[in-house]
């Protein structure tokens, strides 16, 4: 019990802030369709940004700072770098993204060094929300997910209930005729395009004070953020939520867990049959929960490309 | 005549290649060894991505799948197995082969990203399984063996590695050119063009995607089963993104529309890692800059660039523009030199070492020392000449790119927007 209500807070908190990144990525996607490989990019920028800054003017400016900046950033490379490559398909703004994920990567490690830099929330916020079974809850976890339950809804309503929303997602569906009304999509596009950035650059200072802060975060969160946003499916918000709390709970229940294929087969009597093979079928669940989501992600881009919630295909 | 030429040309090549690596030293035929593996990588992958129109993201999987393969028989011969050693990356290939098949039946059933994504997750899953799996891929520490002898050869030395090597990628690599030039190599590329329409003249354009990937997958075992041969070690590292994402630069600088665009890539990639990596911490960030410049001003890469020039070298007036191409190389190299600085001087300021040093110096800024010269940093002028130079090569370069396009738009040659030679030399 002890272990599935700790598991359970761990992975909602965790998935909110999958949530986070990944909100921004499968938005840009299902409005340009392009696959922003920079997107965990900007996540890691966010933390390192957010650190600098904090460590300067306190840890509410580097909070506040951190999405402005990379939000510009994502704002210059919508505007000046994208728009070049564009006419040779999606394949090279695929590759262009990728391409500037490993320069910043790089360009951190410039700075900052290969190492993890001592980013810390401040002092006031390091103490628990609740104790259970007699462990101390963290509060900043509850603040992680906290920001990303405001932003989800800021998000919905701005892109439901406003004006600015409905012509989002009108450039969403049918650029050209948007255009046609007289909206300046360009402009629209490079908005989206920020906002999304700059959500990774949020998520990333929240959670950097939180999670280590090193040039690795990047590639880690991205290949999972990529899971999340296949398995909600390309551009839905709603599909992308719903995964990044699957994605988020699997791994925090899967690390306590040392469930095995031999075991599964033992229910029907095959246990030392499925033991007798070693390697694959005695391999626990928690030694392969990075292995997961990557099975799943392949199972649905290959049953179901269009994910849990995608419309189209 | 074009044919004999390009024989000729060929043959040259291959004379050097043949000759030249017995008068270098151990480092330069290790470095080779290198450039001849990662050619071929770079031809397999391409054959996807520049023949089909299959972008993967994680040709990795198939590289280290070779790499364990060729290990394993390595064992096997050393336990006693009659195997002759040169025919060792056949295991490489016959694995590739079959995981090629299983995993390109699957990745081909979608195209485009949803295509890229497959193939990343299938890489993605072997790196986070092969630690796992003690038998297969050795555990975290991997598996390692030893060249055995074979007849009269040892393969004690590099050279003879390094021959061997040699053989291989040339057989691979023609192997691959000539397959082009079959009927099924036109289909390939026609699958990239007009997919709808292969469907229509009555192909069946997922198993021709099938066989196409595989194939591709074989040569990419071969490859990382040469690399398994050349260091007698491999672990699942070999499945990382990093080693997906090295292939893709090098095809992408190299030139993907051009069969042996890759090759220049890979050579100049591998090549530049091994004299630049002593000297500078910052190499990847340099491939990655190089990269996106290619991608931005030249998405056919430094092969697409030269096959423009060299099919429109009678038309060009070569005067004029050899002139504004010195101009530009001149532009680049200033823009160059100005990046290099502001990087290596940035690598020594928030280095460690430089750390210590103000603190031995008392928190004041000490000089640092930088290309065999004293630099101050609180000095204007250390902050001013990367500037200048930044400045005065960006100058150069837009003027002189500004003259080049108004002459390939004037008729100098056949308009190629694709192949636009522009300010290559920001890329150097």
């Amino acid at each position: 019990m002890e272990f599935a209500i700790i598991s359970t807070l761990n992975g909602v908190t965790y998935g909110l802030l999958l949530f986070m990144v990944s909100a921004g990525l499968t938005l840009i996607f299902g409005m340009m369709g392009v696959l922003n490989f920079a997107h965990a990019s900007f996540y890691m920028l966010g933390a390192y940004i957010a650190y600098a800054v904090s460590s300067v003017f306190g840890f509410w400016v580097g909070i506040a700072v951190a999405p402005v900046v990379v939000g510009l950033i994502g704002m210059a490379v919508e505007r000046f770098l994208l728009p070049r490559v564009h006419a040779h398909g999606h394949a090279h703004e695929l590759l262009l993204t990728f391409g500037l994920a490993l320069i910043i990567e790089e360009l951190i490690k410039l700075f900052f060094g290969d190492f993890p830099v001592n980013y810390q929330m401040p002092g006031g916020m390091r103490f628990s929300a609740f104790s259970i079974f007699g462990a101390d809850y963290p509060f900043y976890r509850i603040f992680i997910g906290g920001m990303a339950v405001v932003m989800f809804t800021a998000l919905w309503v701005l892109l439901t209930r406003t004006r600015t929303g409905i012509v989002v997602r009108a450039a969403e569906r049918l650029p050209a005729m948007a255009e046609a009304l007289g909206h300046n999509i360009p402009m629209v596009f490079m908005f989206v395009f920020g906002t999304g950035a700059a959500l990774a650059g949020l998520a990333g200072a929240v959670a950097g004070a939180f999670y280590p802060t090193n040039p690795n975060m990047g590639i880690e969160l991205g290949v999972i953020v990529f899971v999340v946003v296949v398995v909600g499916g390309l551009g839905s918000l709603k599909g992308s939520l719903v995964a990044s709390l699957l994605i988020g709970l699997f791994s925090s229940f899967a690390v306590g867990l040392d469930w095995s294929l031999a075991s599964l087969l033992g229910v029907i009597g095959l246990g030392d049959w499925a033991r007798s093979f070693g390697g694959l079928m005695t391999l626990k669940l928690s030694s392969i929960s990075a292995t997961i989501p990557f099975a799943l992600m392949l199972i649905v881009l290959l049953v179901r490309p269009a994910g849990l919630m995608g419309e189209r295909n | 005549m074009a044919a004999i030429r390009n024989t000729l040309l060929l043959a040259a090549l291959l004379v050097l290649l043949i000759a030249v690596p017995p008068f270098l030293g151990l480092g330069w035929q290790n470095a080779l060894v290198n450039v001849l593996i990662a050619s071929l990588f770079a031809l397999a992958f391409n054959l996807l991505i520049g023949q089909a129109g299959l972008l993967s993201f994680g040709h990795a999987a198939y590289f280290g799948i070779g790499a364990f393969a060729a290990l394993h028989l390595m064992i096997a011969i050393e336990d006693g197995f009659p195997f002759p050693t040169p025919l060792v990356p056949l295991a490489g290939a016959a694995a590739g082969l079959l995981i090629g098949l299983i995993a390109g039946y699957f990745a081909t059933m979608r195209s485009g990203v949803y295509f890229a994504l497959v193939t990343l997750a299938i890489a993605e899953l072997f790196h986070s399984l092969a630690p796992r799996l003690e038998a297969v891929f050795g555990g975290e520490s991997g598996i390692s063996s030893m060249r055995m002898p074979w007849s009269d050869i040892t393969f004690g030395s590099m050279l003879e590695v390094y021959y061997l090597t040699l053989a291989w990628v040339l057989i691979c690599g023609l192997g691959l050119w000539a397959y082009t030039r079959t009927p099924f190599g036109r289909l390939t590329l026609a699958l990239r063009d007009n997919e709808q329409r292969v469907r229509f003249l009555g192909y069946s354009t997922h198993s021709v995607k099938v066989i196409v990937f595989a194939v591709s997958a074989m040569l990419t075992g071969v490859a990382g089963s040469l690399q398994a041969i050349s260091n007698e070690t491999a672990n699942y590292s070999l499945f990382a993104s990093d080693v997906s994402a090295q292939v893709v630069l090098q095809t992408f600088v190299g030139g993907s529309t051009v069969f042996f665009g890759p090759v220049i890539g890979a050579a100049v990639f591998t090549l530049f890692s091994f004299l630049v990596s002593d000297l500078t911490r910052s190499w990847v960030l340099y491939q990655g800059l190089i990269f996106v410049l290619v991608m931005l001003y030249a998405p056919s890469g430094i092969g697409g660039v030269l096959q423009h020039h060299i099919r429109n070298r009678r038309q060009l007036d070569w005067r004029p523009l050899s002139g504004l191409y010195l101009l530009a190389l001149a532009g680049g190299v200033l823009i160059t030199a100005g990046t290099v600085f502001l990087t290596e001087t940035v690598a020594v300021l928030f280095g460690e070492e430089y750390a210590v040093a103000r603190r031995n110096a008392g928190g004041s800024l000490p000089a640092y020392e930088l290309f065999g010269a004293h630099w101050d940093p609180t000095d204007i002028f250390t902050w001013l000449l990367p500037l200048v130079l930044l400045a005065g090569g960006g100058a150069i370069t837009v003027s002189t790119r500004r003259h080049v396009t108004a002459f390939w738009n004037r008729g100098g040659g056949s308009r190629d927007t694709a192949a636009r030679p522009v300010s290559l030399g920001g890329a150097a």
